[in-house]
């Protein structure tokens, strides 16, 4: 074992540091904290993805035959959290190049990645997720969102819920049933977001504007060729992507951050004083780094080509625990961050809240922990 | 020892019961962060609900279950430091009064408007003053702790003194505060009960699942023993009773704020679901006095020296 970075891997992290150090304004902490989904932000890293494609940074961990330098999982992490501690100046556009460009690549039809794949690149566009629904959210399997076939076309009708980005997001990658066998039921199709028929509503949220929505899909017709993958595929194409090209968002990066933060401003109010708050910074940080050794603990096993089960469910839960200590630590003694006085923690307690429910609740988790590491008997259905 | 509630106390719950049920539900469009309403502040300063710990055969047994009920609606009261802490220091001292302790005027103040009165707390003493609106900044706009809240930019030189004692003061503002934590913590668990019994994921309820179970059990057992704590804390006057009482509630809020959140999946971050109102309520009040490790540092004071 062996705990450092190499050297190249510190001269990248401190080249993405330079870059972004050179090219966020002065006052992008304020600006920031509009969340990564508003339409503030979302203008932003339009223009700012463009300058990391230019300076090499956008995707640089995709093979190179996906024009990416080849770079390997530690590289996209190193990415991953640079960024996330900065603010996500990529706005939405990170799903893009963590798993969306990838996952094109290996099961799009050339005409899909032709029309998909170069936007991305170029830092142009921006997708949104379309999984759950009112009535499938940890059950996702449930889904309801028909997609028939007529014709040649699809036709789309039903429901999504909490879709982050859909108000501005140019494509949708959408699981619709197709048939009613479960899992086996569900179909990918990449909908544009201009079609007509869908209606996008934003909804009023504790996490800042933008950020979740509902949306509806009401004869939404979309050419057959927008499948992707095969009828009854989705399934197993998201879970590939999500074992192999996905990295976990690094919010443990954040959240250190954000502690690490909350300090500097106790000990200038003077109030970095006594045992109490030291033992509960304390036990913050160590959460934090629990956090950081689980979710290292899964790259590294990417780095060895080795298939990711419930080690992410463990990594996510840890960063749960951290991100809940760090979002508790700030209110309780530093109540005044949320009201105004420190954008770059409010902006934290707004992604930090989320962690335990977004891509999969918390309790999920703890369920498929049980399950696959502890191989305990399944709870009775 | 006589638990239940007598009848002059049932008649004053009661009372106040119809006279807020309009504003037990949240208006359906209304998805404000903090929500308040002065028709009903009025209401209760008219008919003397604020007003309950001097008479005599009410006392502060009566302001803080008076304090309890009123926390449990979706609108923000000005009522703990008024009925419970007021009478104590001066009890014509204009409303809302705003509690600070001395030198942590970084603190945002709950309801800090022109016009209402500060209390300042602390080792020099009790001291209070009316603000005007060259005193205060607005907090953020889209502040989420469910209460108005403001900051003092700065303090009259001159301060109205006040010759109470200021362990005594301390001690009512810990109840206060622990009353209305068991009524917001009462309001967050009923409402998060009401969802998971009706919604439902794998073909079931949510609250059929064992994990949710226990964990809502485990928090009805600290919300039912954090009002408990909070009308013996009133009752008996002890320093101990007090910082206990409000450490236990402290303790309480900071489980079931994150337990609840959890619960309500995507929905518990919509300002649709008023479930934010009390919680982030809740929260703040986790921070009132120094947490829980202040509470802690004066139960062990006063319960071992
Ligand atoms: C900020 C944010 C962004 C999101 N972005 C997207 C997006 O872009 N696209 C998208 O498709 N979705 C998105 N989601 C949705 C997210 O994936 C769901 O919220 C999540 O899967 C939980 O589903 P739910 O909200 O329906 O909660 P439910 O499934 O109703 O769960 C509620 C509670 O019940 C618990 N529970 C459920 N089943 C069990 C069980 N078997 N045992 C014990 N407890 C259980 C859960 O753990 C949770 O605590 C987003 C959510 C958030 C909060």
């Amino acid at each position: 074992m062996q705990f450092e970075w190499t050297e190249e891997q510190d001269a990248f992290r401190h080249k993405i540091r330079d870059f972004l150090h050179a090219n966020l304004p002065d006052d992008w902490e304020t600006f920031s904290e509009h969340g990564p989904a508003s339409p503030a932000l979302t203008a932003f890293a339009r223009e700012f993805c463009v300058k990391l494609a230019d300076a090499g940074i956008l995707f640089p961990h995709w093979p190179v035959e996906m024009g990416g330098e080849g770079l390997g999982p530690w590289e996209q992490q190193i990415l991953a959290e640079e960024m996330w501690i900065a603010g996500e100046p990529r706005g939405g556009q990170y799903m893009n190049v963590n798993w969306i460009g990838p996952t094109l690549e290996k099961y799009g039809t050339d005409e899909q990645k032709k029309r998909y794949l170069e936007p991305i690149t170029k830092g142009q566009s921006l997708w949104c997720q379309g999984f759950s629904e009112p009535d499938a959210g940890s059950d996702l399997a449930s889904l309801r969102t028909r997609a028939e076939l007529k014709d040649g076309n699809y036709v789309i009708n039903g429901q999504k819920i909490w879709t982050s980005y859909a108000g501005l997001a140019d494509t949708c990658f959408l699981l619709t049933r197709t048939s009613d066998d479960r899992k086996r039921g569900i179909t990918i199709i990449l909908v544009p977001m201009d079609t007509p028929g869908i209606t996008v509503r934003q909804i009023p949220s504790l996490i800042g504007e933008g950020d979740i929505h509902e949306v509806f899909f009401d004869d939404v017709t979309v050419p057959e060729s927008a499948r992707f993958g095969d009828e009854g595929q989705a399934w197993e194409i998201v879970g590939y992507s999500l074992r192999n090209e996905r990295l976990g968002i690094p919010r443990f990066t954040l959240a250190r951050a954000a502690l690490d933060r909350a300090v500097q401003m106790l000990k200038a109010a003077g109030d970095f004083d006594g045992d109490y708050v030291k033992i509960e910074a304390a036990r913050c940080a160590a959460l934090c780094e629990a956090a950081g050794t689980a979710n290292y603990a899964v790259v590294q096993r990417r780095v060895d080509g080795l298939a990711i089960g419930a080690e992410s469910s463990s990594a996510r839960y840890a960063t749960v625990m951290a991100e809940r200590a760090v979002c508790e630590f700030v209110i309780e003694f530093l109540p005044e961050a949320l009201a105004g006085a420190s954008p770059y923690l409010k902006m934290h307690h707004q992604r930090g809240i989320v962690a335990g429910v977004a891509a999969g609740s918390a309790e999920i988790q703890l369920n498929i922990i049980a399950s696959e590491v502890l191989e305990l008997p399944r709870e009775p259905r | 020892m006589q638990l239940s509630l007598n009848e002059d106390q049932t008649q004053v719950l009661d009372f106040i019961d119809s006279l807020a049920k309009p504003y037990a539900t949240v208006p359906m469009h209304d998805v404000s962060l903090a929500l308040e309403s002065a028709e009903l502040d009025e209401a209760l300063v008219e008919n003397g609900f604020l007003d309950v710990m001097a008479v005599e055969e009410l006392g502060p047994v009566m302001a803080a279950l008076v304090i309890e009920k009123l926390a449990r609606l979706p609108f923000a009261v000005e009522a703990a430091a008024s009925a419970m802490v007021r009478p104590l220091i001066d009890p014509e001292l204009p409303r809302p009064l705003c509690l600070m302790e001395e030198g942590k005027a970084r603190k945002p103040l709950r309801f800090l408007r022109p016009g209402a009165t500060v209390v300042v707390v602390g080792p020099s003493g009790v001291k209070s003053f009316i603000t005007t609106e060259d005193m205060i900044a607005p907090a953020q706009e889209d502040t989420l702790y469910g209460y108005p809240v403001a900051f003092l930019t700065s303090q009259p030189d001159s301060m109205t003194s006040h010759d109470v004692d200021v362990a005594e003061i301390t001690r009512a503002w810990r109840v206060a505060m622990a009353a209305e934590a068991a009524g917001l913590l009462g309001a967050a668990l009923a409402s998060t009960v009401t969802y998971v019994s009706e919604r439902k994921q794998f073909g079931r309820p949510l609250a059929t699942f064992q994990g949710m179970r226990h964990r809502l059990a485990e928090d009805q057992v600290m919300t039912n023993t954090a009002y408990w704590m909070a009308m013996r804390a009133a009752g008996t006057g002890s320093q101990a009773d007090a910082a206990m009482a409000l450490h236990h509630a402290q303790e309480a809020a900071k489980r079931v704020c994150y337990d609840y959140h959890q619960f309500l999946g995507g929905m518990g971050m919509t300002l649709e679901h008023p479930l934010h109102l009390w919680t982030y309520r809740l929260k703040l009040l986790t921070a009132e006095l120094g947490g829980r490790g202040a509470q802690g540092l004066a139960a062990a004071e006063a319960l071992w020296g």
